[in-house]
């Protein structure tokens, strides 16, 4: 125990007197929250154009075109604006990007009885970045908005559209959870460093000459790199709240289960780098190299529906897609964990296979 | 041409006292080089024994194996009574180890790398005391990495101490220390010896090991060569004295040799050693050549062998490679 205070207490003191660690752990984060939450703060006020058809319930579609002119914005902007007509030209005027999205009412959603249900088709182009985090959560609301109405206590009227947010989404909303996912990969990734540094200038072998065991130095390290994890998670997401009022839908435990997985993966990962890298000064680029292509392509700033086709293979096997995805839905749609097995059972998996490597592979001198 | 008394030595010498360090036919091989070759050893309590090798000797790997710092492929090293092979931890609770280069964490102050070191042990010297040994008092609050290159060397061989250890390891331990700070650091050793306790020193300076080694061993190419006294050592492997001289076109060890009462020539350059058992006789003979040959002579010395001729002897090679 007086070992692992000693190699705990060591590993702080470095931290905090190491400006390049500290900036990529606390400031760079919020610099990124800062200039993309101002940059985008307009983003969700400009005024959608959405087309009615009208396919036999005349009541619900009058119910639904009045819930969306009701929809305000800051300075009395309508968010909303609504237009009827049949189902062919409406999709046409889509397609020419005159509309944002159409709404379909089928028939028969007037005459509901108590107990039954039934969908509004929406298309959309989901493409636009947009369309994913404004149209279709502000559309799903106010129709679930009706339902309610409708239903006085079941929501009979759903909406055609799976993995609907159900609460206003701001980019800042989507933004923050991908900054703490690419957040916990730098810190985690980079928390193999010290060791190679230290086994290069043969610290490692110099501790090996006393009775401190390897696994009280690997313990005393990953405590130390998880509380710099969460002591940067929790800034990240009270800056978000203090300056954005970034919403938190979901459990704050299992959002700090994903934080602590997550950071399991990307700290095996540094750990992976570690055992295969045998200087520093090669192991900075290759740092760089695994968590350059996860910033971008794993839906860190923007949904990655918007990316192309052909990076999507790639895009499903890295970890920051799954973490980014994970602590999403819990922040944005309050999923709860038991609903992300596929989430989890990848993150585990990654954890396992790097661990696995490392162990294999890992040389101490 | 009397030895160096050696006085205070005599009572280090006692064969009944009890061994601390015991290695048997100890082997180590990496691929087909035997880095380690049947070595066997005893060093007693007290004693402050030597190792001296050229580069790739194998001193490095015999110690780090008797430290428990790696595992032997054969044969058998114990430490205070323990297996190191068994149970290494305690046997590093036990002593203390300085590493040839001063690795320490560069973020780290003089204090607090003291601090560290000292959690990691059952038992420890208070800080001020190891502060005190690296004569460190003004920079206890400086950076490990803002230290000079003589200060870390000697936090590095004072951290060695920070167990109060029973026998103590040191692999260079003046090597980048001036003058003085190296009298200083063997003012340490010598005060540590006085306190009952063993010293097991790789060396490169000749001048170290003579003055502070009850015994040495030389090694080369994984096999102890010669293991005594200095003193013995010098007696029976040269009995000649050395004529070290400069000089400019070597007119070749032929020449040289057949000088007379010269027994043995060593040439590196322009560094000429004759050794001789007759020195007014092999003086006049080599000043008399020179002038005949107008062959610039310099930086003539006459003096007794030292351990620096036996291990050019033994080995064939300069320590200082």
């Amino acid at each position: 125990m007086k070992a692992f205070t000693a190699v705990f207490v060591g590993r702080y003191k470095q931290f905090i007197r190491d400006r390049a660690a500290l900036f990529f752990s606390f400031i760079f984060p919020i610099i990124f929250i800062l200039l993309f939450g101002w940059a985008f703060q307009n983003m969700g006020t400009e005024t959608f154009k959405v087309g009615l058809a009208d396919q036999g319930s005349p009541r619900i579609t009058t119910y639904i075109a009045v819930g969306l002119e009701s929809v305000e914005l800051e300075g009395d902007v309508k968010m909303f604006e609504t237009e009827r007509g049949n189902l062919d030209d409406l999709l046409a005027s889509l397609e020419d990007g005159d509309l944002d999205a159409v709404i379909v009412v089928p028939a028969g959603i007037d005459a509901l009885e108590p107990g039954q249900s039934d969908n509004v088709q929406v298309y959309y182009d989901a493409s636009r970045t947009v369309n994913q985090q404004i149209l279709v959560p502000a559309l799903s609301q106010v129709i679930s908005a009706i339902a309610q109405f409708e239903g006085k206590y079941t929501p009979p009227i759903g909406m055609n559209q799976q993995s609907v947010q159900s609460h206003e989404l701001r980019y800042i909303d989507f933004l923050l959870p991908g900054i703490l996912g690419m957040t916990l990969m730098f810190i985690g990734v980079q928390g193999g460093l010290p060791i190679i540094q230290q086994r290069q200038a043969h610290i490692i072998k110099r501790l090996g000459s006393t009775p401190l065991r390897r696994s009280t130095l690997v313990f005393g390290d990953l405590l130390f790199g998880m509380i710099v994890i969460l002591a940067s998670a929790a800034l990240i997401i009270l800056v978000g709240r203090l300056v954005f009022d970034v919403q938190m839908v979901g459990n704050w435990f299992s959002l700090c289960g994903i934080v602590l997985l997550g950071s399991l993966v990307f700290v095996s990962l540094g750990y992976l780098i570690a055992a295969f890298v045998k200087t520093q000064e090669s192991a900075i680029p290759v740092v760089l190299i695994v968590n350059l292509p996860m910033m971008i392509l794993s839906g860190t700033f923007f949904s990655i529906a918007s990316m192309p086709a052909f990076v999507e293979p790639l895009i499903k096997i890295l970890p920051l897609t799954y973490v980014n995805d994970a602590l999403r839905q819990i922040m944005v749609d309050g999923t709860p964990l038991h609903a992300m097995t596929t989430d989890i059972a990848v993150l585990a998996a990654w954890a396992v296979v790097c661990l696995g490597i490392t162990i294999r592979f890992f040389k101490w001198d | 041409m009397k030895p160096r008394t050696q006085t205070n030595r005599s009572h280090k010498m006692d064969v009944s006292a009890s061994k601390v360090i015991e290695v048997t036919n100890l082997v180590k091989s990496y691929g087909t080089i035997k880095a380690v070759d049947q070595i066997s050893f005893g060093v007693s309590q007290g004693e402050v024994f030597g190792m001296l090798g050229p580069n790739g000797a194998g001193k490095t790997t015999t110690v780090e194996i008797v430290e428990g710092l790696r595992p032997a492929d054969a044969g058998s090293a114990t430490v205070l009574g323990i297996d190191v092979a068994k149970d290494s931890r305690a046997v590093k609770e036990r002593i203390g180890i300085q590493p040839q280069s001063p690795a320490l964490f560069p973020g780290l102050t003089v204090r607090e790398m003291i601090r560290f070191f000292r959690q990691l042990y059952k038992k420890s010297l208070p800080t001020s005391q190891i502060i005190e040994l690296a004569s460190l008092q003004e920079s206890r609050n400086v950076l490990f990495r803002n230290l000079s290159g003589g200060q870390q060397q000697r936090l590095s061989v004072s951290l060695a101490f920070v167990n109060d250890p029973e026998i103590i390891f040191l692999d260079e331990p003046t090597t980048g220390l001036d003058p003085q700070a190296r009298r200083a650091m063997w003012d340490v050793i010598e005060t540590f010896r006085r306190a009952g306790k063993t010293v097991v020193l790789t060396t490169h300076y000749m001048e170290e090991a003579q003055r502070l080694c009850d015994r040495i061993a030389i090694m080369d190419y994984g096999k102890i060569i010669a293991m005594d006294s200095p003193q013995r050592l010098i007696e029976s492997n040269i009995k000649d004295s050395a004529i070290q001289f400069k000089m400019k076109d070597y007119p070749g060890d032929q020449v040289l040799t057949s000088l007379p009462d010269v027994s043995k020539v060593i040439r590196e350059e322009d560094d000429v050693i004759i050794y001789t058992n007759n020195i007014p006789s092999a003086i006049s003979g080599l000043l008399a050549m020179a002038s005949q040959r107008s062959a610039e002579l310099s930086e003539l010395s006459v003096r007794q062998a030292t351990l620096e001729d036996v291990f050019l002897k033994l080995t064939g090679k300069r320590i200082r490679d």
